[in-house]
């Protein structure tokens, strides 16, 4: 086989490529991240393109330390094989101190335990909700070199429920995504539920790729439900949504942030989306102008579609500001200033090129930051997890819009109200 | 160059790892001609067993049994015997495509259960993450994946000459007397069920190995390790390779994987930026071209099978080996 | 239980209709095809874009036939795609299987079957992308038949169930009362010897990748409209119909369309007994123990 000839000729277009289409000139020098995200999957390829947004939106700002930031993209197709095999090849020959992802908990793990924390690399997830990162991250293993900005489920959970406990509803059905972060809000839900005093009339675990949901929503449908709670992705749910409607199932829905997205509205139909209210991490409570939506809209000409998009652009913005901020690019010393950058007592920063190029200042005269973006004002605890303020929301005519806010404090003191 | 080496070497660590399942498929497939559908099954059954023997505790789930790892690993390969036991008592009737689609259902049962049942094997989420054997005592990351490697490879070894070893000895012309003609060797006296039997949970327990293997490379197993596309990619291995060589299941591991890999690599490398987003799919597609371009070019695969029966050939040299694998019955009309 | 058992036949049809084309070929061609499951994602994306032509160009066609989801422009559309998938089916065979079929086993081709399943699926998400479509986003309500037991049935998939009856039907009376069926039993018993007898065997071959790819682009546009169109629909039905299939018996066509409501019926009645988990799993379940009592099928014989 001839190789060279193979590999040859892109190398010789991409050459053209950059030199003919470099936006910052005055930036001679690269740093390069790595990211491994399912980008053959219907809701990775999203999320892949609103991380490398987020790139370009920095390298606007000047990128870091005053070299273009360039990310290089991996396909994880959702094998963990395939996922730490990429991982390890960004870390060793292209020699990134930054990875970004998994989505999946089942290949961000395997990433983790063999790649980057033997290696020294910062990882920070945009999803992967596995509370098996909370424990081995206590034990110490990670070294600090893990993060993710994927609101802990215990507090989605609490504003489900005080979003049903809200709308009145006694009998409430649960339909969740078969995976881990699925079954475990499927299972905090519905004990949520028990202790407020509504009744889980079923709990049903929606598999990916079955041919038909018939079977699952004909059972749903037969413990005569209220209201639904979903906890599943846009394509399954409007596959679950559609069967469940023309079945003359209610149309009263609590849905989870997954379902934030233009392709179910549109699949579904808003006609049948009336009564539907979601929860979703909060964006910040600012003027409209700076928050993440607003420049998502600008970009993309929609609203933010689908899981996992503020979480992957603030993953990005925050990771690139630890990096300005780390005095080597190295693994340890990135993760060491992700609390400096995600300091409450620092200056608030937002995530568009005024609020970057000002939060690098900021950072060169020592101080620290208050990064807050998609998900609000960004606050990792020691195990690299995050708790945010939420939002109820219902579908419109242009995407969502929102209806409730729920303060960190109202999530817990919620939380504590129900486990006594 | 210390980097290229190190992802080399981790590259080796998990492409030989495969390949020990790839000999063990060729042991039942090559030699014995039984079309196992449910590779996964057997190499996820190693995989967590090794974890949940030789992990620590995990509070409301099975395990805490912190077995030392060779007897771990050991219990990983007889959970899968055991487990190619029974499916192969279950299924000693069945041939060809119906064998594939019955060991293929107990696959995907067996995903369904890690899946579905956490009190027992951890649920969607998976099992563990950190704990490998010895790693604590080499505190050189790169020491610690050469020695990984030296392990994988002696395993490698030792199935590879325990293979060679039994298809040239009586037992192994056995396996492809059956394979070829299963009447005949009746017909001999042998008692060709209980021979396929044997090397069904033999190769079995070679994929539990692989599989112990694995979830030690990660620590770490969870049911996308065992989904269906594993199956397929052990078995386009040996396809590639060539069923019935061990040398090809090996080299076929290793084109096949390093295909796999590389196509993502050099996408990531090479392709324009506006494409990167794609390239996810453009990857699947050179994946599937390459195996199609291989089998057309070496239908038999890369090296085909080797006789090993010296004589005893037709008339005009070595006698090809008829077709096998898909059976096609008369219908039922009348 | 009176709905679930519906649900479970109404499913099943469309598994049917999908397995009677593969039983087909697989008993005719000696492989098992996992690019057949492409073809229906192939026809379902073909229909889609003669559906989206022919609403445009004659604004007549595009109203719904009675209480069905069907129109007179996806019905065309329908149609189109039969014939261009079965010519897709045809290309595939002239430019892979039929070499293959001359110097490899069944199982290179199986495994070249997979790779063009890889090139398939994956050429049709960069044309269209990844995300789901409908041909028409309108969502079909079920007709209540009865209110206690309740009992709700679709429309949409009563006409799929008469649909894969009468293919049943068609297919099963040309395999044995029609010269072609003869020719196409011969060859799959005996080519040399259906060769010798004057049949002309590349012939026969194409026109079973025609029949097959044709009634997979059916079975495709009619999973599509029950359900909904995605370049991972192949993908997604390919083990059903497999299973479909093998239960009834590799070859027998009326053991396609009962192997369709095995596997429809057993995912339906499954929830019944245990967690929505474990229903990937049910349908192979009752494939083992099928086969565990009946080897090569419900309908299929030892040869």
């Amino acid at each position: 086989m001839n190789r060279t000839g193979f590999f040859a000729l892109p190398a010789l277009a991409v050459g053209t490529l950059i030199m003919a289409g470099s936006p910052a000139a005055a930036q001679d020098c690269t740093t390069k991240i790595g990211a491994v995200l399912p980008t053959s999957v219907d809701w990775g390829r999203p999320i892949a393109e609103t991380a490398q947004y987020a790139v370009d939106l920095f390298n606007e700002a000047g990128g870091v330390k005053g070299c273009k930031v360039e990310m290089i993209l991996r396909d994880t197709q959702v094998d963990p094989k395939v996922g730490v095999d990429a991982a390890k090849a960004l870390v060793d020959l292209e020699k990134v101190p930054l990875l970004l992802g998994a989505v999946s908990s089942g290949v961000s793990m395997p990433i983790l335990t063999s790649v980057t924390v033997p290696s020294n690399v910062m990882q920070m997830s945009c999803c992967s909700s596995s509370t098996a990162f909370t424990g081995v991250a206590e034990e110490g293993k990670t070294k600090g070199l893990w993060f993710r900005t994927f609101a802990t489920t215990r507090n989605q959970a609490a504003v489900a429920a005080m979003l049903i406990r809200d709308k009145g509803y006694k009998n409430v059905a649960i339909l969740y995504k078969n995976d881990d972060w699925g079954q475990d809000i499927g299972k905090l839900v519905a004990a949520d539920l028990e202790k407020i005093g509504v009744k889980v009339t079923a709990n049903v675990a929606i598999n990916d790729g079955q041919p038909s949901f018939r079977a699952e929503v004909t059972e749903v449908l037969k413990t005569k439900p209220e209201a639904l709670y979903l906890a599943i992705y846009p394509a399954e749910g409007a596959a679950v949504v559609r069967e469940w409607v023309s079945l003359g199932g209610t149309q009263k829905m609590v849905v989870a942030n997954s379902l934030r997205s233009d392709e179910f509205r549109d699949a579904v139909g808003l006609k049948y989306l009336g009564d539907v209210v979601g929860h979703d991490s909060a964006p910040p409570r600012t003027d409209a102008a700076t928050s993440f939506v607003d420049l998502y809209k600008a970009k993309f000409n929609s609203e933010p579609n689908g899981p996992g998009l503020p979480n992957i652009f603030d993953a990005v913005m925050i990771s690139l500001l630890a990096m300005e901020a780390a005095p080597e690019l190295k693994g340890d010393q990135i993760a060491a200033q992700v609390a400096k950058v995600t300091d409450p007592a620092g200056m608030a920063v937002f995530p568009n090129v005024d609020g970057l190029k000002a939060a690098k200042a900021a950072l060169a005269e020592g101080k620290s930051l208050s990064y807050t973006g998609g998900t609000g004002a960004v606050k990792f605890d020691k195990n690299g997890d995050v708790s945010a303020p939420a939002v109820g929301w219902t579908f419109s005519e242009g995407g969502t819009s929102e209806q409730t806010y729920f303060t960190l404090s109202d999530v817990d003191g919620f939380i504590a109200s129900i486990s006594k | 160059m210390i980097g290229l080496i190190s992802y080399l070497v981790f590259f080796l660590s998990g492409a030989m790892i495969l390949a020990i399942a790839v000999l063990g498929l060729n042991l039942q497939w090559g030699n014995t001609g039984i079309f196992n559908g449910g590779v996964a099954a057997f190499f996820g059954a190693g995989a967590y067993a090794l974890i949940i023997l030789g992990g620590p505790d995990r509070p409301g789930e099975l395990g805490g049994f912190s077995l030392s790892y060779p007897l771990a690993i050991l219990g990983g390969i007889i959970v899968s015997g055991v487990l190619a036991l029974v499916v192969g008592i279950v299924t000693a009737r069945l041939r060809h495509d119906y064998l594939a689609i019955a060991t293929f259902g107990v696959a995907i049962a067996l995903e369904s259960l890690v899946r579905n049942a956490e009190y027992l094997f951890g649920g969607a989420k998976g099992v563990r993450g950190f704990q490998r054997p010895l790693e604590a005592a080499i505190a050189d990351p790169f020491t610690y994946s050469l020695m990984f490697l030296g392990l994988v490879i002696v395993c490698l070894l030792g199935v590879y000459i325990g293979l060679e070893r039994l298809v040239r000895s009586p037992f192994g012309r056995l396996l492809r007397a059956i394979r070829e003609d299963e009447t005949a060797a009746r017909a001999l006296g042998k008692s060709p069920a209980n021979v396929r039997l044997q090397s069904f949970v033999l190769g079995a327990m070679i994929m539990g190995l692989a599989g112990g293997l694995y979830a030690t490379f990660y620590a770490f197993v969870s049911p996308q390790d065992i989904r269906p596309i594993l199956t397929f990619q052990i078995w386009a291995m040996l396809i590639v390779g060539g069923a019935g060589n061990n040398k090809g299941a090996i080299i076929g591991t290793l084109i096949v994987w390093g295909g796999w890999v590389a196509s993502g690599w050099a996408l990531a490398k090479f392709a324009p930026a506006d494409w990167q987003l794609y390239t996810g799919t453009i990857q699947y597609i050179l994946i599937g071209l390459v195996i199609v371009l291989t089998l057309l070019a070496r239908p038999r695969g890369l090296f085909p099978e080797e006789l090993t029966v010296s004589t005893a050939t037709g008339p005009d040299g070595p006698v090809k080996p008829p077709e096998r694998g898909t059976v096609s019955t008369g219908g039922q009309q009348s | 239980m009176i709905q679930s058992l519906f649900d479970g036949i109404l499913v099943g049809a469309i598994l049917s209709l999908g397995a009677i084309g593969l039983t087909m070929m697989m008993h005719i061609l000696r492989f098992a095809n996992f690019s057949h499951a492409e073809l229906l994602t192939v026809g379902a994306y073909v229909a889609l874009v003669f559906d989206a032509v022919f609403s445009a160009l004659v604004p007549a066609f595009a109203t719904k036939w009675g209480s069905l989801s069907l129109t007179a422009a996806l019905a065309v559309a329908t149609l189109l795609s039969i014939a261009i998938t079965g010519a897709t089916a045809v290309a595939a065979d002239r430019l892979i299987f039929k070499r293959l079929r001359e110097n490899a086993g069944p199982l290179t081709m199986v495994f070249a079957s997979f790779g063009v399943a890889l090139v398939m699926r994956n050429v049709i998400s960069l044309l269209f992308g990844l995300q789901t479509m409908h041909y028409s986003n309108d969502i079909a309500f079920a007709m209540v038949i009865s209110l206690d037991p309740l009992l709700l049935i679709k429309p949409d998939q009563f006409f799929v169930l008469i649909l894969a009856l009468t293919a049943m039907a068609a297919l099963h009376l040309v395999m044995t009362r029609t010269p072609l069926g003869f020719a196409l039993r011969a060859i799959s018993e005996n080519p040399p010897l259906a060769q010798a007898n004057g049949i002309n065997l590349k012939r026969m071959v194409t026109i079973t990748w025609m029949i097959g790819g044709g009634l997979a682009a059916l079975a495709g546009v009619f999973y599509a409209l029950t359900n909904q169109i995605s370049p991972i629909m192949g993908r997604d039905l390919v083990l059903s119909l497999f299973a479909a299939t093998i239960v009834g018996g590799i070859g027998s066509v009326p053991g396609a369309f009962i192997g369709g409501f095995v596997v429809g019926l057993a995912s339906s009645l499954a929830l019944l007994v245990i967690p929505s988990g474990y229903n990937p799993a049910l349908p192979f379940m009752i494939i083992l123990i099928t086969l565990y009592f009946r080897p090569f099928g419900l309908f299929g014989e030892e040869r």
